[in-house]
Formats: C-alpha cells, sequence, structure tokens
C-alpha cells in the first residue's frame, strides 16, 4: 500500500479532493456529514503529502507521468525539494482549517449552503496542491483558475455574516481573472518562444537561448505582473483586505496561510526554474522592480496596518506586508535570501493562519470585529488570548518564535549583500508589526471587558471558545514556538534544499 | 545534570523575580529580594578566580554563545549590581507592592546577568530584559507615569534593536565569531557606528537622553531608586568593554557632564534635578573610557562603583522626603532638618561624595578621571570637566539638600523616614565614607580596579585645589544669594530635547493624520465622482446591500496592474538591450 | 495639630529630638552669615595652595611662568556664577506652563502648601 503512495502518491494529492469534491457537493444535508467527508479527506492528503515529501527526500527529484505520457507531450508533475514542502503545508493547513471549521462554518454559513461549500473548500485544495505540484506550465493555469473560481465562492459565502462578502468577492473576482489572463498571455509568449508547455523543457530552450528574444521579455513581463497580482504584491494588493476580511474565518486563514503562499512559489518557479537570474532582465527586474516594490510595500501596507480599526483588515494589510519580506528574499537573488524568504513562507502561513484562526473565535463568541471591541478578552478568552499573543509575538519577530528566525534570516542575507537599508527596512517594519499587534494586544489586556462580559455577581465570565477551534490555535502556535526554538533542526535544512534547487550557482 | 555554577548567577535572581511575582505573601517577597543578591554575589565570588572565567557556553541557531564570563572586568559590575540589589531591597522594606518586588529582581537579575554574559545574543537579549522589565516601575509612578513609561519602553527597545542589529553586522564582518568584546571604531565601519548609537541611547549620550529625565521623575519613590542603579551603569560597562580609548567618547562625555548643568539649576522637581545630575555623571565615565588609558579606565571603574552608591544615596533621600512629604519639587519643600533629622545628615554624605569632598566617595575615583586627562594633555576636556565639577557642587551639593532640608522653612512638620529607609541610607553613606577613607579604604576600590594602581589621591596639592573649587562654589553661592542674583526656584516643566518627539513629533504626527484623513476623503470623494456614472449600475447589480460604492473594483487597481507591467516591460528591455 | 497650645511650646513639640539642638540652623543671622565660612576655607586652602603647588598646572592657570594662586578657586567661583546668572536667561528660553505637556504634573492641592498657583517664589 504504502509503495504505491509512493509511486502514486503525487497524483493522489490532486485528484482525490478533485473527485470528493464533486461526492461532496451531492451529499445530503445530514448535520456534519459533509464536513467530515472534507476533513477525512483533507487528513488522507496531508497523510500523502507527508509520504511524498519523505519520498522526494529519500530519492531526490521525481517526475510523475500522467496516464504513462512521456513529457513534454504528456502531463507531468514533478516534484522536487521546493514543492514537496509547500504541498505538505498547503494540505496541512487544510486540516488545521477543517478541524477548526465545524464550529465556525456552523455559525457563518447557511445550513443548506454547508455541503456546497466544503465542496468548493475541497476544490481549492486540490486546485492548489495541483498548481503547485503539476510540471506543466499550462496545467499551472488550469489550477491556479480551479482553485481560483471556487476561492471566489468561498469568500462570497462570508455574505450570511457580512454582506461586504460580496461586493469583495466581486473585486477578488475581477482582479484575479486580471492576473490569471495576465499569466495565461505570458505562457502565450513562452509558448510562441519555446514551442513548449512543459517547464522543464522552457527552462533549458531559454537557456539554450541566452534569454531568449523579445517575445520571452514579454512573457516574463506578464507572468510577473500576473503572478505579482495574485500573491499580492504591493501595489496590486487592493483585492486582499476585503476578501481577507469579509470571507468566513475559514477560508481567510485558509487563503491566507495557502493561497497567496502557493502563487508566490509559482513566482519562485518561474523566476528561478524557467528564467533565471542570469539573463539581464530577470535579475534587473527582480534587483530593481521587485525589490523596490517589497520594500516600499513592506513599509506601506504596515502603515495601513496601523491604521485600521477592524482587527482582521489589520492583519491582511500585515499579509502584504509579510509578502514584502519574500519578495525581499527573491530580489536578493542569493542562496540565503532565498532561504530567508522561503523559511518566511513556511513561517508566515502557520503565523497568519492561527492569528486569523484566533480572531475567529473571538467573532465566534463575541461577534468582535473591530480591534476596540477586543477588550478584555485576556480574562474572557484566556487561551485564545494566549494563542494570539504567542503568534502577534511571532509575526513581531520576537526571539524563540517562528518570525524571528526567518528575520534573521533575511537580515543576514541582506548583509551578504551589503545591503544595510534593506536590514534597516526589516527593522522599522517589524517595528511597525509591534505597533500594529501591540495595540490589538494592548486592548486584549488592558481595557477592561465590557458590561456585557460580566456575571450577575459583577465577575467577568469567561467564555472561551469550543475545543474543536481551540485545538488548531494552539497547535499553530506550539508549531510557531518550536520552529523558533528548533528551527535550525529541520525547516532550515528544507529551506536550503529549495534555494538550492532554485539557484544551483549560489546567485550573483 | 548541569553543572550549577555554569549558570549565569544573574538567572538566579531572575528566577528568584518570577517566583516573586507569583507570591502572595509580603514577606517572603521581601526575603527572596533581600536574598537573592546576596546569593548572586556569593556564587560570583565562588566562580571568580582572579583570572576570565568562561562558562555556559552552547550553540543556538549556529551561534556561539557563551552566557557567563566573569572577568576584572565585568567581576565589579557584578558585585556591583548585588550591592545595589541588596540596598535597594532594604530601601523597598515598606512597601507591599509584589509589582515593585518582582519588577525589581528580574530588572536586578537581568543586569547583573548582563554584565556577566560574553556574547552578543546574550547581551542583546539581557539589555532588552532590562528595559521590559523595569518599564513596571516607571508605570507604578502612577497615572501621569502611563505616557512616559511608553517612552521610556519604546526608546529602550529600539536601542536592543538597535544593538541587535549591530552585533549581527559586526559578528557577519568578523566570521561569525559573537564574542562580545573590543569593537572600537576605526575598523568596524557602520557596525561600530550603530553599537555606539545602541549603547549611547542606554547611557544616555546629549540628544539621546531625554528618556532619563523623563521617566526618573515619574517614576514611583522606589521606583526611581532602583531605575537609576542599573539601566545606565549596564550601558557604561557596554562602552568600556567595547568601546575603550575611543576619541569621540572624551567628548560626547565632556558635553555630556556640561549641558545637564543648566538644566538642574533651572529644574524645580528634585528628582528630575537628581536625573540631570546623573546623566552628568554618566559624562565623566565616558569621558574616562574615551581617554581609555589604565588610569583612566581605574577611573571609570571605581568611579561608576561609587556612583551607585551615593546616587542612590541622594535619590533615596529626596525619596524618603517624598514619601513623607508627598512631593519632591523644590518650590514645595524647605526647612526640613527640623523634622527628619537623620535624613539630612545622610543627604548630606551623599551630596558631599558626589561633590568630590575629601573624606568622601567620589574624591578618589573622579581625581583618577581629571589625572587621566591631564597625564594625556587634554586640557580641554580637562577644563570642562573641572567645569561640570563646580557644577555638580551646584546642582546636587548644594541645591538639593539646601532646598529640601534648609532654606525657607515650608512650615511641614513630618515624621522621620521609615527605619528601613535609613537602614538603606545609612548602609550607602558608610559605604561613601569608607570607601574613600585615607588609611586603607580606598584600598578596597584599587582591589576592583581592572589594573594595578599605585595612585596617591591624599596629596596636599590634590586635597587643597579640590577645597579651593568646592569653597568658592559655596562661597559664590552664598554671595549671589546675598545679593539677590540667586534665581527663586519655580514651578515650570522645563523643556529639553524631548520637546521634539512629545511636542513637535506629536503634533506633526497629529497634523499629517488630519490632513491624511482629510484627504483620504477628499480623494474618494473625487474618485467616486469620477467612477460614479460607470460603476453606478453595476455596484447595484452586484449589491444588495448597496455598498458597493466602499469596495467596488473603481478601476485603480487595473491600471495600477497594466502600469507595473509597462514598468517591467520596460525595465527588461533597457537590460536585455 | 488643632489643639491650643502657645508658639514656643508647639515649636518645640513637633521639632524631631534629634534636630532640636540645630534649630539655630534655620535663624536668619546664622544663614546670612553662614558667608563667612566658605570665605575663610577658600583663603585657607588658597594659601596652602601657594605652599604646596599643583604638579600638572592646566595652561589657564598660568602667565607665563608665574602660576596664579587660588587658579581653582577663581575658576571655581567664576564657573558657578556663570553657571547660576544664565539660569533666569535659559528659563526664560526653555521653561513652560507644568501642564505644556497635557500628561499632568500642576501641584497636588492635597499636599501642595504653595501660596500662590501663578508661581510666585517662597524661597528665601
Amino acid at each position: 500500500m504504502s509503495s504505491w503512495f509512493i509511486s502514486h502518491g503525487a497524483a493522489f494529492i490532486v485528484i482525490l479532493p478533485l473527485l470528493m469534491a464533486v461526492i461532496t457537493a451531492l451529499l445530503p444535508a445530514v448535520r456534519r456529514l459533509a464536513w467530515f467527508t472534507a476533513l477525512i479527506v483533507a487528513v488522507l492528503v496531508a497523510l500523502v503529502a507527508f509520504i511524498v515529501l519523505q519520498t522526494q527526500i529519500d530519492v531526490g527529484a521525481f517526475i510523475y507521468r500522467m496516464g504513462g505520457w512521456e513529457p513534454p507531450h504528456g502531463i507531468s508533475l514533478a516534484i522536487d525539494a521546493v514543492n514537496a514542502p509547500i504541498a505538505l503545508l498547503i494540505a496541512a493547513m487544510a486540516v488545521f482549517t477543517l478541524i477548526y471549521a465545524e464550529p465556525a462554518v456552523d455559525s457563518e454559513v447557511q445550513r443548506k449552503k454547508r455541503a456546497p461549500f466544503y465542496a468548493a473548500f475541497l476544490l481549492a485544495v486540490a486546485g492548489l496542491i495541483g498548481m503547485v505540484v503539476t510540471g506543466d506550465a499550462f496545467n499551472v493555469f488550469v489550477f491556479l483558475e480551479v482553485s481560483s473560481i471556487s476561492t471566489y465562492t468561498l469568500v462570497a459565502m462570508g455574505a450570511n455574516r457580512d454582506r461586504r462578502a460580496l461586493s469583495a468577492a466581486f473585486n477578488y473576482l475581477i482582479l484575479g481573472s486580471i492576473g490569471a489572463t495576465f499569466f495565461v498571455i505570458g505562457i502565450g509568449f513562452l509558448y510562441a518562444e519555446t514551442g513548449t508547455l512543459n517547464m522543464a523543457d522552457m527552462q533549458g530552450i531559454l537557456a539554450n537561448l541566452d534569454g531568449g528574444s523579445r517575445a520571452a521579455q514579454v512573457g516574463f513581463g506578464f507572468v510577473l505582473v500576473g503572478l505579482g497580482l495574485k500573491l499580492a504584491m504591493f501595489p496590486l494588493h487592493t483585492w486582499l483586505p476585503g476578501a481577507y476580511a469579509y470571507s468566513p474565518t475559514v477560508v481567510t486563514a485558509f487563503l491566507a496561510s495557502t493561497a497567496t503562499k502557493a502563487a508566490l512559489y509559482l513566482l519562485y518557479r518561474f523566476m528561478f526554474t524557467v528564467f533565471d537570474p542570469s539573463f539581464d532582465y530577470v535579475a534587473v527586474t527582480l534587483t530593481y522592480v521587485v525589490t523596490g516594490l517589497a520594500v516600499i510595500g513592506m513599509i506601506f501596507a504596515s502603515l495601513q496596518a496601523l491604521f485600521q480599526t477592524d482587527a482582521r483588515r489589520t492583519l491582511a494589510y500585515s499579509s502584504v506586508a509579510q509578502v514584502g519580506y519574500m519578495l525581499l528574499g527573491i530580489g536578493l537573488i542569493s542562496t540565503l535570501g532565498l532561504v530567508g524568504s522561503y523559511l518566511h513562507l513556511i513561517n508566515h502561513a502557520v503565523v497568519k493562519g492561527g492569528l486569523f484562526l484566533s480572531l475567529g473565535a473571538m467573532w465566534y463568541r463575541f461577534g468582535i470585529t473591530r480591534i476596540s471591541d477586543m477588550a478584555g478578552l485576556a480574562k474572557t478568552m484566556p487561551i485564545t488570548t494566549a494563542a494570539f499573543t504567542v503568534l502577534a509575538f511571532s509575526l513581531i519577530g520576537v526571539p524563540f518564535t517562528a518570525g524571528f528566525v526567518s528575520k534573521v534570516a533575511l537580515a543576514e542575507a541582506a548583509l551578504e549583500r551589503g545591503w544595510y537599508w534593506a536590514v534597516a527596512v526589516i527593522m522599522i517594519a517589524s517595528i511597525l508589526a509591534l505597533l500594529y499587534m501591540g495595540r490589538m494586544m494592548m486592548v486584549a489586556y488592558f481595557s477592561p471587558p465590557p458590561a456585557s462580559a460580566m456575571g450577575e455577581d459583577g465577575r467577568v465570565v469567561r467564555r472561551e471558545a469550543p475545543l474543536l477551534m481551540l485545538l488548531p490555535m494552539v497547535g499553530l502556535a506550539v508549531t510557531s514556538v518550536l520552529i523558533g526554538v528548533r528551527g535550525n533542526v529541520y525547516l532550515a535544512e528544507v529551506s536550503e534544499n529549495a534555494a538550492r534547487v532554485l539557484l544551483p550557482g549560489g546567485g550573483l | 545534570m548541569i553543572d550549577l555554577l555554569q549558570i549565569n548567577p544573574g538567572l538566579w535572581v531572575i528566577l528568584a523575580g518570577v517566583i516573586a511575582a507569583l507570591m502572595p505573601v509580603g514577606p517572603v517577597r521581601k526575603a527572596l529580594a533581600i536574598g537573592a543578591p546576596i546569593l548572586a554575589a556569593f556564587l560570583i565570588f565562588t566562580i571568580y578566580d582572579s583570572t576570565e572565567v568562561l562558562a555556559g557556553q552552547f550553540s543556538v541557531l549556529g551561534v556561539e554563545l557563551t552566557t557567563l564570563r566573569i572577568d576584572n572586568l565585568s567581576v565589579v559590575w557584578g558585585y556591583l549590581f548585588c550591592l545595589a540589589g541588596f540596598i535597594n531591597a532594604v530601601y523597598a522594606l515598606h512597601e507591599d507592592s509584589w509589582i515593585t518586588d518582582s519588577s525589581a529582581l528580574v530588572y536586578t537579575g537581568a543586569a547583573i546577568a548582563g554584565v556577566l554574559s560574553g556574547d552578543w545574543l546574550s547581551l542583546f537579549l539581557f539589555w532588552e530584559l532590562t528595559a521590559i522589565s523595569s518599564v513596571f516601575l516607571v508605570w507604578q509612578g502612577g497615572a501621569h507615569a502611563y505616557a512616559a513609561g511608553i517612552r521610556y519602553l519604546v526608546i529602550q527597545v529600539l536601542s536592543g534593536v538597535l544593538l541587535l542589529a549591530g552585533a549581527v553586522m559586526f559578528a557577519g564582518a568578523n566570521g561569525g565569531d559573537w564574542t562580545f568584546g573590543y569593537v572600537g571604531l576605526e575598523t568596524t565601519g557602520a557596525a561600530g557606528w550603530v553599537l555606539l548609537i545602541a549603547m549611547g541611547i542606554k547611557a544616555g549620550f546629549p540628544m539621546l537622553h531625554m528618556w532619563m529625565q523623563d521617566a526618573y521623575p515619574k517614576a514611583s519613590i522606589t521606583g526611581t531608586v532602583i531605575l537609576a542603579s542599573f539601566t545606565t551603569k549596564f550601558a557604561i560597562y557596554a562602552l568600556a568593554r567595547a568601546f575603550p580609548g575611543t576619541d569621540i567618547l572624551i567628548w560626547i562625555g565632556c558635553i555630556m557632564t556640561c549641558f545637564p548643568v543648566f538644566f538642574a539649576v533651572i529644574e524645580n522637581d528634585l528628582r528630575r534635578v537628581l536625573a540631570y545630575s546623573l546623566n552628568n555623571q554618566l559624562g565623566f565615565m565616558v569621558a574616562g573610557i574615551g581617554i581609555g588609558s589604565t588610569m583612566a579606565m581605574n577611573g571609570v571603574v571605581g568611579q561608576v562603583f561609587v556612583h551607585v552608591i551615593f546616587k542612590g544615596l541622594l535619590f533615596m533621600s529626596i525619596g524618603a522626603v517624598m514619601y513623607r512629604v508627598g512631593t519632591a519639587k523644590a518650590s514645595e519643600l524647605g526647612g526640613l532638618f527640623r523634622s527628619m533629622p537623620y535624613t539630612t545628615v545622610l543627604c548630606l554624605i551623599g551630596a558631599g561624595s558626589i561633590a568630590a569632598f575629601p573624606l568622601l566617595a567620589a574624591f578618589v575615583t573622579k581625581a583618577m578621571i581629571l589625572q587621566a586627562a591631564i597625564d594625556a594633555k587634554l586640557w580641554i576636556p580637562f577644563t570642562m570637566m573641572l567645569f561640570a565639577s563646580a557644577g555638580v557642587m551646584e546642582h546636587s551639593g548644594i541645591k538639593v539638600p539646601h532646598f529640601t532640608f534648609f532654606a525657607h522653612d515650608s512650615g511641614r512638620r513630618v515624621k522621620e523616614a521609615p527605619w528601613n529607609m535609613l537602614a538603606a541610607m545609612s548602609i550607602a553613606a558608610v559605604l561613601c565614607i569608607v570607601l574613600a577613607w585615607p588609611w586603607g579604604g580606598y584600598d578596597i576600590l584599587y582591589s576592583l580596579m581592572p589594573y594595578e594602581t599605585d595612585y596617591k589621591p591624599y596629596t596636599w596639592d590634590h586635597v587643597v585645589f579640590q577645597l579651593q573649587l568646592l569653597f568658592a562654589a559655596i562661597f559664590a553661592f552664598n554671595v549671589l544669594k546675598r545679593f539677590k542674583l540667586y534665581p527663586a526656584e519655580r514651578r515650570a516643566e522645563v523643556v529639553d530635547a524631548d520637546v521634539l518627539y512629545r511636542r513637535v513629533g506629536k503634533n506633526m504626527a497629529v497634523w499629517t493624520d488630519a490632513m491624511w484623513t482629510r484627504l483620504g476623503a477628499r480623494l474618494k470623494r473625487g474618485r467616486d465622482r469620477a467612477t460614479a456614472s460607470v460603476g453606478r449600475k453595476l455596484s447595484q447589480a452586484f449589491s444588495p446591500a448597496g455598498r458597493m460604492s466602499e469596495a467596488a473594483p473603481s478601476g485603480l487597481p487595473a491600471i495600477l496592474t497594466a502600469g507595473l507591467l509597462a514598468v517591467v516591460l520596460v525595465v527588461a528591455y533597457i537590460a536585455a538591450a | 495639630m488643632s489643639d491650643p497650645v502657645t508658639t514656643a511650646e508647639r515649636d518645640l513639640s513637633d521639632i524631631h529630638p534629634a534636630a532640636r539642638p540645630f534649630l539655630f540652623l534655620g535663624e536668619t543671622k546664622v544663614k546670612r552669615n553662614f558667608l563667612w565660612l566658605p570665605l575663610i576655607g577658600l583663603i585657607l586652602s588658597s594659601i596652602f595652595g601657594v605652599i604646596h603647588p599643583s604638579k600638572y598646572p592646566a595652561p589657564w592657570e598660568t602667565i607665563g611662568d608665574f602660576v596664579i594662586p587660588g587658579s581653582w578657586a577663581i575658576f571655581g567661583f567664576l564657573a558657578y556664577s556663570f553657571i547660576v546668572l544664565v539660569a533666569p536667561l535659559l528659563f526664560k528660553l526653555l521653561a513652560r506652563p507644568e501642564d505644556y505637556y497635557g500628561e499632568g504634573g500642576l501641584p497636588d492641592p492635597e499636599v501642595s502648601t504653595d501660596p500662590a498657583i501663578t508661581g510666585e517664589a517662597h524661597h528665601d
């Protein structure tokens, strides 16, 4: 059995959720049935993704041929040190969020829409994993659309809670489609230049052409901007705050920790293994445009986060800033930079997913969306607030948390290039993070709880989130601390392997 | 099993603080507060064997850490902080506050652990811990101390962040060697400057000093005494370790000795006067570090040691007055020697010590720093420091005791200070006398100094010239008083460099915020109007709630996308051409 | 405090026992004539300074080869006077109302004995 998973696991983790999505959509509206199905599927996918990752570590990069057709003509799934961990990350976050989903979706989505909700969720999982593991550029587009369209639906389902979810979903739909269109146009140009859709082939041909003609450069531009929109690169992030703020909690947490990360993975893939920083136009664009936007985004989005009144919008803008960190790592074009970027990608997925889950629990109990409403949460929901605090520390980059590890890695990478100003920017952005996260924690810890939270006898009544919500939150908080304390043992190696695959030459 | 002697003694004090934080029984907390510094001092004594002791090494994230280093420099600070922790604990015996007890212990422990740590990362950790643990002491001062505490915390944490950045740069340039040692400015480039500024913030360099005069006077009575003992001296230690003999420090130090003198004269709040005086004393130390000769470094070490004692004594006596009277404003005080005679005598000993009267503490150590300046033929710094010595006499030697205990009788009749305050002050006062005692007393001080010395402070010319300076100052005070030229104490808020962020910066932020809001509203209105005609039908179609106008795709993101594409294409075109 | 006792009795009763022998320090005559004490010390130490000259005179302590007697006394007097005399000027430049920063700072009416809220001097 396990040997079957080893040989077919890569396809399994895409096809299982894809098929089960259809079945889930048709399930009767029996209580919890759809949730349970989705959870089982997610757990299975996560297990197999883990097996795939282990296989990759044992045997190195390998290619799975769909239906036995040889690439470049057949469709292939290419697993290597870059995408195997991200596939596991997506599957694991799906498990975490789905555990949490039972009580959350119960309160946020209408009963009759619950089966379609979980179906769309599985579809999104399938699409995200698909676009990560595939080795075919057009396939990337297909899975990108699969995941995007299902996410538009998921975001719109927040309308039961807040009508603004509809406009946010629409906004997301328009901009997401623009991004996907740009991306597919870019692929078209690359196809015209190279005559292939297989990414490994494209790489070989482009390298032979020494970067290729103007067509390849135009393709490069379209791919970069299209992906930039998908991963919320500043200033193409405008869809993100609305989509994150108004969609159901589960969706926000899942999107924040996986959707932009998958797009970022594609950016790694295209910038470093399809194109190559040894082409002048790639190096210059990464160094000046991407780094520049990354840095502006870090500062600007952090400032925007500071001025929000809505807690989820604050975190959403913070996500844009954190994407800036990851882009900065790319813009450095060095192994160390990619290590930092990759580490930050994983850490941020864990941290931001956990933060959104904790905020969701606060909404679940008290209907809290604004920061000013968070008063006294340390007393009313101590465990949730504790998890939130740990994760917030991690986001800020306090030592012994995940954020510290990756920020230090990024700072070291910047120092290696002699970019002292970039270290300064990282620090400023961290200080801003301290301010906007600190603002929430100040309210949660130091403001007295509202009168409605008091019992008959004037004492504060504890109303902690249900166990199914607490488990994933605390799990993610503990993970972030584990990464902070022991991150050098395992994650650093994973990141270094990924960086080595992306930049075998060690960068500029 | 870990060897217990491998553990930094400061950590035990921090542990005691954590226990105190959970301890509801007051007497147990007090026992911890007194016992922990004694235990730490005993451990230092056990571990140290008059050579450099390195212990507690392990590596984390690929960085080699040395969490314990006791050598001839750090051991002085180690003992000193234990002593100060003990005296402060006695002084705070009357106060039943678990916040003060626990944060004072953690703060003391962090300072001890910080000076005894041998690598940049541990240093940074305790550097930040001193900041975070001590801010609670500021907040203990009451509601009006809240904002000052926040400012204190922000500035201190900023100093820590800079320290970490500098350390990362420095270790990176040194091939990953994280040992905390000499840095200097000649070969280290930006790393050296960043580290210097990080330490300068905590040490109160001119223009970086305002957190001290801002926060210290607003803390609780015991809080101020505890705060004044550690943070700045910790920074002096770091400077002595990293920047001895750095020329620019001479000038920074001399400016530091001089400018607080002027502020101290016009300031009304006596605890703030003492904070300025503290800043001025730090100037002597910084200048000594800048000179960097063996004489100067000995002088600095001695000066730090006695300074903590006599400055603590002064803060304690004013604290005792405040405890009884309720205020420390010179305009509200006067004539208190009638009610608090013991405190008066003890305060006078502190005042005499800081002014460097013969037979009192600073007489020996300040002379060594001045002698080092003379030896190096640094006449302008020497003159500046001499000028500042006259200034010390003015604000700490005369103004503080005179306006509190003598001068015009304010008519207040209060009780003498509680016994534990008197005990703590007495310990400090006795030490002030013992450590400057001409017949063997100052040899105790010499035995602590990092280098051998045979400097003789009690020579005819030194005693006589020092007395000339001090008598002249007292005489000038009396003459100016007689001719009504001495300014009366007046109630006022004296603005210092902090006006830049407390007033100008704040107003700018408020203004920017207002403008931002207005601009945002204006922009939104303009954009709404422009898109209204096109967007109205879409919004009505897609938003049942009618709120489409807020988040509708206004077309701006799409234009941005296209614009960015154009930028990328142009860049790629130029790069490939 | 309100019990009717004579001034002389009350003066002593609320004075700390250890301070009673030193009450003369508060008398105006003593305060005015205290001036002579440092002056005598000043003169004596200057004379001793001539007998035991400084081993390392600063450049400003000498005119040519001639060492100015009481050089540190002159320096101290001038420095002290300078510091005090520029104080009113600095006060004008830097002093603001006590609630300038809006963080409190006004005298606490519970403990204040200040006769005037206008900031009148009350020391002699």
